[in-house]
């Protein structure tokens, strides 16, 4: 069997499976012997558990999924009130029993043609986004939020074929936390360029992006670190969030150890630059899994600072559920390593309904038609993708 | 031992781990103190936090309570505290400055910083005194290199300081130095 018969035979196959970007490749987890449905009960014990598992010294030895926005809410101890949505689970993890190393080209073409509908709804217009927009403003005024992003939801009734979504999107947005799943009732296509949390032993570290440039042909790099430099708004948003991880990290780690290893580069994907610090620790003795969990999400950077007062902040504004939009995919091993990535730039389809949220940021100095138009733009890469 | 009052603030830890370079940390929420752990510190640090000093009564009574009898530190809404329960006024400010590194100035021949000197440090701030402030004890030692804004207060007589600017962040120059000095007062 190829590799490249591989994602035709398991798409036919009907089974679950997950597919994640490597440095190099995919990893490709499915045969799973084991579905973890979370709520707001079994979360904490599910988590401490997974490293009491056995170790078989196997790849496999691990569950990788999501949690969805609200249960990572809860896991800190911010409550949100019952909201309108799909009644999407608030998370799921699975037990892989194969792993398959996939290269970085992904080749499938569905063999039936499945037309997908190309028109989405978006919950709020420009008018009612001005109206959040200048509520928070007021709100940065009196010092409540220093920062904060609103979401915007646009939504479809379709049939997706999810692996050719995704083949073509990675196609077109190839991304370092590129990942998707396919489970009976549902599938996650996501290009999100974010990761939150890499643990290996006992070091930590996240990279949060704050800034994003499009790609023209007169930029290159120099020119993008340059335009990232000298825009203040942008410098002000990446600093605040730089310190905001500095201080999840510090609640983990051990004093001194928090480091910024890479501070304010620019890196290139193919349409776009992103201004990017990587921070790390040493992890202190004792911090487990869920530790780390509630220090680090959700994650910052989408949220807005300071993350508590912000998040009730939100919570009281969106009448709408996020489910997995600003949660968090990837996998803890059975060893205790991790890395998960922040859901964003995600297509959620749930029994033939699709989301596709999206959100930018309201600082004292930023503009609401120009972040709407952002918005806009940050869900066209994925609206393309239906046709 | 240091005790640290947590406004929910996201870069309190940052100055739990900058405090922890010279002595034995405790930190808790506003609203979950310690009081048997406080009442043993030598030091309290009111952390940053969103809002106004006025939202948080418990911490102006330990403000009230430990006044003159254990040094006292305040950092950016710690700093207003301070100020708040000394009869200052925080107001809204028309600028405001969030992530924003800026160049203060030592102000005064009374501080534990020598006079004139310039340096860059990292700022988070809504709100600023309103002045002209006054309090027995207490004088303005900072500013504000262009807006001359109120960036730092000492009472060296019972041992209580106040940082309007974050010494903490990675966008202030020699915050451990600064620190280092005040805890050594």
């Amino acid at each position: 069997m190829t590799k490249i018969n591989y994602l035709k035979e398991i798409a036919e196959s009907k089974k679950p499976f997950i597919i994640y970007k490597t440095k190099k490749g995919f990893d490709l987890f499915t045969d799973f012997s084991k579905k973890v449905i979370l709520t707001n009960k079994n979360i904490q014990s599910f988590i401490n558990k997974i490293s009491k598992n056995k170790l078989r010294r196997k790849t496999t030895d691990l569950f990788i999924g999501f949690f969805g926005y609200e249960i990572l809410n809860n896991l800190i101890g911010v409550k949100i009130k019952k909201q309108k949505g799909l009644k999407f689970p608030k998370g799921i993890f699975y037990k892989p029993e194969t792993k398959i190393k996939l290269a970085n080209k992904l080749n499938y073409k569905s063999s039936k043609l499945i037309k997908s509908n190309k028109i989405f709804k978006v919950n709020l217009n420009k008018n009612s986004y001005e109206d959040i927009f200048n509520k928070f403003k007021k709100k940065i005024k009196s010092g409540e939020t220093y920062q904060i992003k609103i979401c915007t939801k646009y939504k479809n009734n379709s049939k997706i074929d999810a692996l050719d979504f995704f083949c073509r999107l990675t196609k077109s947005n190839m991304a370092p936390e590129a990942f998707m799943i396919k489970d009976k009732y549902y599938s996650i296509i996501s290009c999100s360029p974010e990761n939150l949390i890499n643990k290996k032993n006992d070091i930590i570290t996240t990279k949060p992006i704050a800034g994003t440039l499009k790609k023209t042909k007169k930029l290159n790099k120099i020119k993008a670190l340059a335009f990232f430099k000298k825009n203040i708004k942008e410098s002000k948003e990446h600093n605040m969030i730089v310190d905001m991880e500095r201080s999840d990290l510090s609640r983990i780690c051990e004093a001194g150890s928090v480091k910024i290893l890479k501070k304010k580069i620019v890196e290139e994907y193919k349409d776009l630059y992103h201004y990017v610090s990587l921070i790390g620790g040493k992890l202190k003795n004792n911090i487990s899994s869920l530790d780390i969990i509630k220090a680090m999400m959700p994650g910052g950077s989408v949220i807005g600072c300071p993350k508590i007062s912000t998040l009730n902040l939100l919570n009281a504004q969106e009448k709408e559920s996020r489910n997995i939009y600003t949660g968090s995919f990837g996998y803890i091993k059975y060893n205790g390593d991790m890395r998960f990535n922040i859901i964003i730039r995600s297509i959620l389809n749930y029994k033939n309904n699709s989301e596709i949220s999206v959100a930018s940021g309201v600082v004292i100095d930023s503009n609401a038609k120009h972040e709407f138009n952002e918005n806009y733009i940050k869900a066209k890469a994925l609206i393309d993708l239906y046709k | 031992m240091i005790y640290i009052i947590d406004h929910k603030d996201s870069f309190t830890h940052n100055v739990v781990h900058q405090f922890e370079n010279f002595d034995d940390v405790t930190c808790h929420n506003y609203n979950e103190i310690n009081e048997n752990k406080l009442n043993k510190s030598k030091v309290i640090v009111f952390s940053p936090g969103p809002g106004a000093p006025k939202n948080y009564p418990i911490s102006s009574g330990v403000y009230k309570k430990f006044k003159g009898k254990k040094k006292i530190i305040g950092i950016c809404l710690g700093f207003q505290q301070i100020l708040h329960c000394e009869k200052g006024e925080i107001i809204e400010q028309k600028k405001i400055y969030h992530g924003y590194q800026s160049k203060i100035k030592v102000t005064s021949d009374n501080s534990l910083f020598k006079n004139n000197r310039e340096f860059n440090v990292g700022r988070y701030h809504s709100l600023k005194l309103k002045e002209p402030f006054a309090a027995k004890n207490f004088e303005i030692t900072m500013r504000c290199a262009i807006s001359n804004v109120a960036m730092a207060i000492e009472n060296n007589k019972e041992k209580i300081y106040g940082f309007q600017f974050h010494p903490e962040s990675f966008l202030t120059e020699n915050g451990n130095l600064l620190i280092k000095k005040i805890l050594s007062a």
